[in-house]
């Protein structure tokens, strides 16, 4: 019963993105070109200057980033526009799994708005020559490792989005804090400047926050830079994320659920 | 004389609404401090590894950027209107009030808005730019001051121009303004580093299409006492006028455009 | 003197439908708002403007106000080409939509009106005599310093008024002024506009769907559907051609047995009254008298004219709108 309506939540969201079609076209051409200028970038700054990264590495990570650009913004303007004009409150107050709902909600948002992105820049990408677009992934178990590490990734964002969410709840001001959470997101994922790059000792801590788990890691994975017997600790890192952040996420919301029964009572 | 005065009315009567809700607008503002200072932070760490770029040093690479950042959010803040409310008054039919006044349409639209978060963005474009003239060594004259101001206020009126088309685009109902976005922020993110460093095509779509290299590259690279594409130094004070030119074309599409208004509810 | 003025008026919209399953592409089709409509108006005249929701009102109030561009037609008011003069045109016209402000949300109206006198440059003294005037009329005073936002809905209807009338304009649009008011605010509104057009002659153009506005105000109703004027001239003689039903309301002392009334009679049961609509011409009085008191012994009845609304949705009706 509970999957049934889990699955419709996808499905509906399936249908939508198939209707904004001009507003992917218009995202996926935005996208191409942001990819485009950062490759060149870093074409001209490895100009004469060989890196322990190789180009190919370094243009496939910003691809991939591009492609799934859409998992990192927070996505459910809705659920904010509701906490914003309190209606919050009615779902609140309903004998429901709201956090399993949203949670599912924001997954279904992040997971088709991006493929359906992704596909069509990858394929783009994977047209240019070397060093200007994405490479293929240095093994088959690679691919596998990194798809798995991408959805676990995932699970880890959302849940860090249920706790803005949460947080939200309280301050009534979804502008604010998130938007502070949505730059630090872009910074410390690696959309700005590939993690990659960054200096050794600055990496040691970075990787080990959960933004970097969305893409960041299963970018590693796919390049190499992580070799795949790495792979078990990666994975390792980003079920503990998923899950503590889920569970400060559910507390947080049923505390906010609690109070607003007191408050209503 | 008039239009001034409207304009400054309007913008004490915003400011008196932005601190209505102290907590969100601080909050925000230093949301925008976390935004700019990420990009910053991405300059400085490429500089930490890659330390030059072509012909540039970094101190010429800050100045670069901070020129951008500068122009950017100056242009955010007080065209807060263009950049950021239009599409909206198109969606609910505010742009109906507009049309309604004796005033032009632009002037109104600008007077809607204030952006004073963007404060902190200023400043760190501002602290790159001084850190950029510094370690560049510029020897500071008064005609340099002037082309600064000259760049800057010309680059203002390009990325002006171009939120102006996403305006069009919102008039004629056209969903993928993205497609703008793509130039307006790709065109920022570009071309904080100097334009001579890319490929031909985007070269030429930063020097001819949107002059980002003329508002910004080239009396830049005079300030900084070297030359852009090898130009001589008086070029610099004539190219960013290529600002204002874009920015008249894209105004005259615009007052066109506003005969196609289609207002929304019955 | 004519005031307003309107030849042959059309405007079209394209409206995109939505796809349907397996579409490729979006249908576009093509929408007469106003379809070739004339009429003029005195200066000082007004005018009540009424028609089903989409029969066009608001897109003839916008053309004439300068927001919209139409298809083809000829349009002066008070001499000017309303879009082609937008900004000289807009001095001169005030205009209050029910739904929408035009003051600023967040800050006291006062501020608003200061705003406004820099956007109309009009001059301080004239500003603030014309401000003591309309605060007085509109009873505003004590609400000046009240931001826009805390005001309830009668009182941000009559802040919008006194910002539309400061200019002074020759012309007033009034879209749907009294949605949402309550009696008192109603009738005071309407107090208000009637003695503005009496006193500064200004012509009003009324868009209302409350014909109790249109019959308290208006000397002149112009009917729109579908994009045609269908009909211009007194409200009274308007209502006289629908006016044809009469409705009696009857309660008796215990059971009555109305079954032998004819079709052509209306019998619906409210409570312990039965309601009877008929119309005199085709069933007599008399007779329907002697039949009701055949049918039981009647403890109460009153005969009433059919409310005014049931008589424009008549209209509406045998107008096909």
């Amino acid at each position: 019963m509970k999957i049934k309506a889990y699955a419709s939540v996808f499905r509906m969201r399936w249908k939508m993105e198939i209707q904004y079609r001009g507003a992917m076209i218009g995202g996926v051409i935005c996208q191409v070109f942001f990819g485009l200028i950062l490759v060149s970038l870093y074409h001209a700054l490895y100009d004469g200057k060989p890196q322990s990264i190789p180009m190919e590495s370094v243009s496939t990570y910003v691809w991939l980033q591009q492609a799934f650009f859409r998992m990192l913004l927070s996505s459910d303007s809705e659920l904010a526009g509701k906490i914003r004009t309190g209606d919050i409150a009615y779902d609140l107050s309903r004998p429901l799994n709201l956090y399993g709902y949203y949670y599912v909600r924001i997954l279904a948002l992040k997971l088709m708005g991006s493929i359906m992105r992704a596909v069509p820049m990858l394929l783009f990408a994977a047209c240019l020559p070397k060093g200007w677009g994405v490479m293929l992934p240095v093994s088959g178990g690679a691919l596998c490792c990194a798809i798995t590490a991408l959805l676990v990734g995932l699970c880890c964002v959302c849940a860090l989005e249920n706790i803005t969410m949460g947080i939200t709840m309280r301050t009534l001001d979804p502008k604010g804090i998130q938007s502070i959470l949505n730059l630090l997101m872009m910074t410390l994922s690696g959309n700005l400047l590939p993690l990659t790059l960054f200096p050794d000792s600055w990496q040691k801590v970075i990787t080990m926050l959960p933004y970097a788990q969305l893409l960041d890691a299963p970018i590693r994975l796919y390049t190499g830079v992580y070799a795949i017997t790495f792979a078990p600790r990666v994975l390792l890192v980003q079920v503990m994320w998923a899950f503590l952040l889920g569970g400060m996420g559910v507390l947080l919301w049923r505390r906010n659920q609690h109070r607003l029964i007191i408050q209503g009572g | 004389m008039n239009t001034i005065k409207l304009y400054l009315r309007s913008m004490a009567i915003l400011m008196k609404c932005q601190f209505q809700y102290p907590v969100s607008f601080f909050l925000q503002t230093i949301g925008q401090l976390v935004m700019e200072g990420g990009e910053f932070l991405a300059v400085l760490l490429i500089v930490d590894r890659f330390d030059t770029l072509h012909q540039w040093t970094p101190g010429n690479l800050y100045f670069f950027f901070g020129m951008m950042s500068v122009s950017f959010y100056l242009t955010e803040c007080f065209g807060r209107g263009v950049t950021g409310n239009f599409p909206n008054m198109v969606r609910t039919g505010q742009l109906d009030t507009v049309l309604l006044r004796p005033r032009g349409v632009l002037t109104q639209v600008l007077c809607s808005a204030i952006d004073p978060r963007r404060i902190t963005c200023i400043a760190i474009g501002s602290a790159a730019l001084v850190l950029g003239s510094r370690l560049s060594q510029v020897q500071w004259t008064w005609w340099k001051g002037l082309l600064l101001i000259e760049a800057i206020g010309m680059s203002m009126f390009l990325i002006l121009g171009l939120f102006l088309i996403e305006a069009i685009f919102c008039i004629y109902s056209v969903k993928s303004v993205e497609m703008v976005n793509a130039l307006t922020y790709g065109g920022r993110s570009a071309c904080q580093y100097p334009v001579d460093i890319y490929p031909r095509p985007l070269r030429t779509l930063f020097s001819a299409a949107v002059p980002f290299a003329m508002t910004l590259h080239v009396p830049a690279a005079c300030i900084l006492d070297r030359s852009l594409y090898g130009w001589p130094s008086w070029t610099a004070f004539v190219s960013p006028l290529s600002g204002l030119v874009f920015f008249t074309a894209v105004y005259l599409a615009f007052r066109k455009a506003i005969l196609h208004y289609r207002s929304t509810g019955s | 003197m004519r005031y307003i003025e309107v030849k042959g008026l059309s405007k079209t919209f394209t409206v995109r439908k939505r796809k349907e399953k397996g579409q490729l592409f979006r249908e576009k089709t093509k929408v007469r708002a106003l379809d070739s409509v004339s009429f003029s108006v005195e200066q000082g005249e007004l005018v009540g403007y009424i028609g089903p929701n989409g029969a066009g009102k608001s897109t003839t109030v916008k053309i004439l106000s300068g927001i919209l561009t139409p298809d083809s037609g000829e349009v002066f008011v008070g001499g000017r080409i309303p879009w082609k003069e937008r900004r000289e045109h807009a001095a001169h016209i005030g205009v209050v939509f029910g739904q929408r402000s035009q003051l600023w949300w967040d800050v006291p109206i006062l501020d608003s009106y200061v705003l406004l006198r820099d956007i109309y440059c009009l001059r301080e003294d004239a500003w603030k005599k014309r401000l003591d005037e309309l605060t007085e009329r509109l009873e505003l005073g004590n609400l000046l310093r009240t931001p826009l936002r805390l005001l309830s809905l009668g009182q941000r209807m009559r802040a919008e008024l006194c910002g539309s009338l400061l200019h002074c304009p020759e012309l007033l649009f009034l879209d749907e002024p009294t949605i949402g008011l309550d009696a008192v605010s109603k009738l005071a509104l309407r107090d208000f506009l009637h003695e503005e057009n009496q006193k500064n002659r200004t012509t009003i153009l009324l868009t209302t769907h409350d014909m109790e506005d249109v019959a308290a105000l208006c000397s002149r109703v112009m009917v729109l559907g579908h994009g045609n004027l269908l009909y211009d001239g007194a409200l009274p003689e308007l209502l006289s051609k629908y006016d044809r039903v009469r409705m009696i309301r009857i309660r008796y002392e215990d059971h009555a047995e109305l079954g032998g009334l004819p079709e052509r009679c209306a019998v619906s049961r409210e409570g312990q009254d039965y309601l009877i609509r008929y119309e005199p011409s085709k069933v007599p009085t008399a007779w329907l008298l002697s039949e009701l008191q055949k049918a039981g012994s009647i403890r109460e009845l009153t005969a009433q004219q059919q409310n005014i609304d049931h008589m424009i949705a008549a209209m509406y009706r045998e107008m096909d709108l």
